[in-house]
């Protein structure tokens, strides 16, 4: 399976597309024989000894067996672990409940902030934008959000201060930027300096000095979505030409 | 008999002119499928034609996904929301909650258009995997654009690419075939208006991508049992087309990133 | 224990029984319930029947009315069918406007009318362009337990047959309709169109006549509507899990068999009734 995998990475594949388990029919004596463990990703589904892909997109590989779908759809759908740009919406009692843009909203504990008490309780309002992180995620529970790590620490999370702006793309945008070595990230350096939250739920929030450049960076991230990357980079020269 | 010749396949892609044009209104670029010419016949064993067809992804911002499909003249729009919040009174416990609406070009939907959103909503849920999203909605919207013939399974194929673009989980992909038998006892795949309009029976079948087996099937006029599994065989072989231009036309929405 | 069994696992409380090729109700997999037929049970109208395919109860009952026959086809009358499912027959319809599977129905009764041309609607014009007849054909579900659509053809079939229109003359001076109430015709019926359905089981086990707890944990539904020279009016599968050639062929063989079975029923109970006069 392995194998056949590995052929197809890069390719556009659909739903229904199969791929089967192949054995061989001899087997070796002396060599010692590793099974062929393969990690399944979004996209893809074990069926009895077959795998099925579920979703269109791109498959991906990652060392050393890690196989997934690259799709780009709109909507989220948690995961545990995943950190998401979310709006509280209300608060009642001990929690809040903050929507990120999936099918039921999250609760988010006030007791989830650092250094978060039961005297001393984290300032956040109803519309205030948080920076969190899913410690539940699956499909029979209500999602729930931490602005902490495993360790107790902010690291990064928490509510948003002031300015900026909050926009949205399609989610296989935002995994182009948060990948390692992102291209579009590098560009976008070279062209402004600017503080950028990339939510893993398609929201954005960017804040850099003046209003004018938050919009173009805007405005630029979403036009990412149907442009080649010649094309951007055509696109990026031109703005840096006019801007500067 | 006569064999009809099929010129090959050719592509036409309207690119955006500019770059900066782009950046303010997100112009797909749009995938035109030619293949053979208007009217085709069967010919004994040989290949079946459709209307020339055309599909384009994504081209609605506000639902989640959306796709619009064109036969010959034939035109639906779709949008799918989801999945989202369910309502109380619709919520399963174990898997999502599809629901279907078809807007005709003019008018309120009537009976013929909650029978055909019937047909369309359960071939839906047999290729979705709605057990992955339990309790919570998943709507679909088709609106008409033009009908000129074989709109079911128009309604099918706009439907397919528009779940495939929203990445629900599907276990299939599936595609709408008409065939209209003339008072000839010729099979007529994908009629136009005037061709339904003079047909003896008008079948519409919904095939699965996996093992080409028949989804739905919806019938007017009556036949025998032998043109009924000839219609069958024919929509079995053009779906292999069908399915085909969805392979491409999915291609060239991720050419971008591949 | 048994009836636990079934309100807890009511999916594999049936599949227990289908492995032995029986059903909770002790029928085979391809054995119909009983099918009762009364005709002509509703004195005041133009035709009637009453249809009980077990515990699914249909009447169907039929007014003719003179009309204006429509711009686009002078020559011809119309038949008006339409199927209420009211909240009285079953706890899962709710009262007010009718619900997807009433439109559904009644949008199948309507194809399947014209698809069978079980009548001729130009057997129903009366005077070119001027005057002809609608048959409003009305089949109100009295006790849902499935299979409805079976149950509404066949009280269709048997009310057209029970049908006697009086017969119209033209006052030539007035130029308005007359009619006879006491010389009354039958309609002529052309085909007789039967409608048997099947569910299928865990994407391979066929049923016929599935009962509404049967339809509720079906994975798909299919009806095969055929005529009594065999030709089909209709292969209705609103979608579902797929179906072979071989399983479908099955359906259609099955479907000419129960063809023949409620041919026989109307007929006899039609003679029965003209003897009884």
């Amino acid at each position: 399976m392995f194998s056949t995998l590995m052929v197809r990475v890069g390719e556009v594949l659909l739903p229904g597309d199969e791929f089967s388990c192949e054995t061989d029919d001899t087997i070796s004596l002396t060599d010692h024989v590793k099974p062929e463990k393969v990690v399944c990703g979004p996209g893809l589904r074990r069926s009895g000894d077959r795998l099925v892909v579920c979703k269109s997109g791109v498959l991906r590989h990652k060392q050393p067996n890690v196989f997934w779908i690259d799709s780009q759809q709109r909507r989220y759908v948690p995961a545990k672990g995943e950190t998401v740009i979310g709006i509280v919406t209300t608060k009642s009692g001990d929690i809040f409940k903050v929507d990120f843009g999936g099918s039921e909203q999250a609760s988010l504990s006030y007791l989830a902030f650092e250094g978060a008490t039961k005297r001393n309780r984290p300032n956040v309002q109803v519309g205030d934008l948080v920076f969190a992180q899913f410690i539940i995620a699956n499909k029979d529970m209500e999602p729930e959000l931490v602005c902490i790590d495993s360790s107790g620490r902010a690291n990064g999370m928490g509510v948003f201060g002031g300015g900026g702006l909050l926009f949205r793309v399609s989610l296989g945008l935002v995994r182009r930027l948060l990948s390692p070595h992102s291209e579009i990230r590098s560009d976008l350096d070279q062209l402004f300096t600017c503080e950028l939250v990339v939510g893993m739920n398609g929201r954005l929030w960017v804040r850099s000095s003046s209003v004018q450049q938050t919009l173009i960076i805007a405005n630029l991230l979403q036009s990412c979505d149907t442009m080649t990357a010649p094309q951007r980079r055509e696109l990026f020269r031109r703005v840096k030409q006019g801007a500067l | 008999m006569q064999l009809s010749t099929i010129p090959p396949r050719s592509y036409v892609i309207s690119k955006s002119p500019s770059a900066a044009k782009q950046m303010t209104s997100s112009t797909l670029d749009r995938l035109l499928f030619l293949h053979g010419g208007g009217v085709m016949e069967v010919c004994g064993s040989s290949s079946v034609t459709l209307r020339e067809f055309g599909c384009e992804q994504s081209l609605l911002s506000r639902p989640d996904g959306s796709a619009s499909f064109i036969q010959g003249d034939t035109s639906v729009l779709a949008g799918v929301y989801g999945p989202a919040e369910v309502k109380v009174s619709k919520e399963i416990y174990d898997r999502a909650t599809l629901e279907v609406l078809i807007q005709p070009k003019v008018g309120l939907p009537s009976v013929r258009e909650r029978s055909q959103e019937q047909c369309v909503r359960e071939t839906c849920e047999a290729s979705l995997l709605l057990s992955l999203h339990p309790r919570s909605s998943l709507t679909l919207i088709l609106q008409v654009l033009h009908d000129d013939g074989s709109l079911l399974s128009c309604f099918l194929n706009a439907a397919c690419m528009a779940l495939m673009d929203a990445g629900l989980p599907m276990s299939c992909l599936f595609c709408g075939v008409t065939c209209a038998i003339d008072t000839d006892g010729q099979i007529i795949t994908d009629p136009t208006a005037a061709q339904e309009k003079e047909s003896r029976a008008l079948m519409t079948f919904a095939i699965d991508s996996t093992e080409r087996r028949v989804l739905m099937s919806s019938t007017k006029g009556s036949f025998s049992v032998h043109e009924l599994q000839q219609c069958i065989a024919v929509s079995q072989k053009a779906s292999e087309k069908i399915f085909q231009f969805y392979r491409d036309s999915v291609r060239r929405r991720y050419s971008k990133t591949l | 224990m048994a009836a636990g069994f079934k309100t807890a696992e009511p999916l594999e409380y049936h599949r227990s029984f289908l492995k032995e090729n029986c059903r909770p109700d002790g029928r085979e997999l391809s054995e119909f319930r009983t099918t009762t037929l009364n005709i002509g049970s509703i004195s005041t109208a133009d035709g009637s029947a009453l249809v009980k395919v077990g515990n699914t109860t249909i009447i169907c009952g039929i007014k003719a009315e003179l009309a204006n026959p429509t711009v686009e086809a002078p020559g011809k009358g119309y038949i008006v069918p339409n199927v209420d499912l009211p909240p009285l027959c079953s706890s899962r319809f709710r009262p007010g406007p009718p619900g997807e599977q009433a439109q559904a129905a009644s949008q199948f009764i309507a194809d399947v009318i014209e698809s069978s041309e079980v009548i001729q609607t130009e057997d129903l014009c009366i005077d070119r362009g001027k005057l002809c007849w609608v048959l409003y054909c009305d089949m109100m579900c009295l006790d849902y337990d499935g299979n409805v659509l079976d149950a509404c053809i066949v009280a269709l079939l048997a009310a057209l047959k029970n049908t006697q229109l009086p017969e119209i003359t033209i006052n030539k001076e007035t130029c308005s309709p007359e009619l006879n109430l006491e010389k009354r015709h039958g309609l002529h019926i052309h085909k007789h169109p039967v409608a048997t359905s099947f569910c299928i089981f865990d994407d391979s086990i066929l049923i016929v006549d599935p009962t509404s707890e049967e339809e509720s944990l079906a994975t798909a539904e299919l009806t095969v509507v055929t005529d009594e020279e065999d030709r089909l009016c209709s292969l209705h599968k609103p979608g579902g899990s797929s179906l072979t050639g071989e399983k479908l062929q099955e359906c259609i063989n099955r479907a000419t068999v129960r063809q023949r079975e409620i041919h026989k029923l109307i007929d006899k109970v039609i003679y029965s009734v003209k003897t009884a006069q």
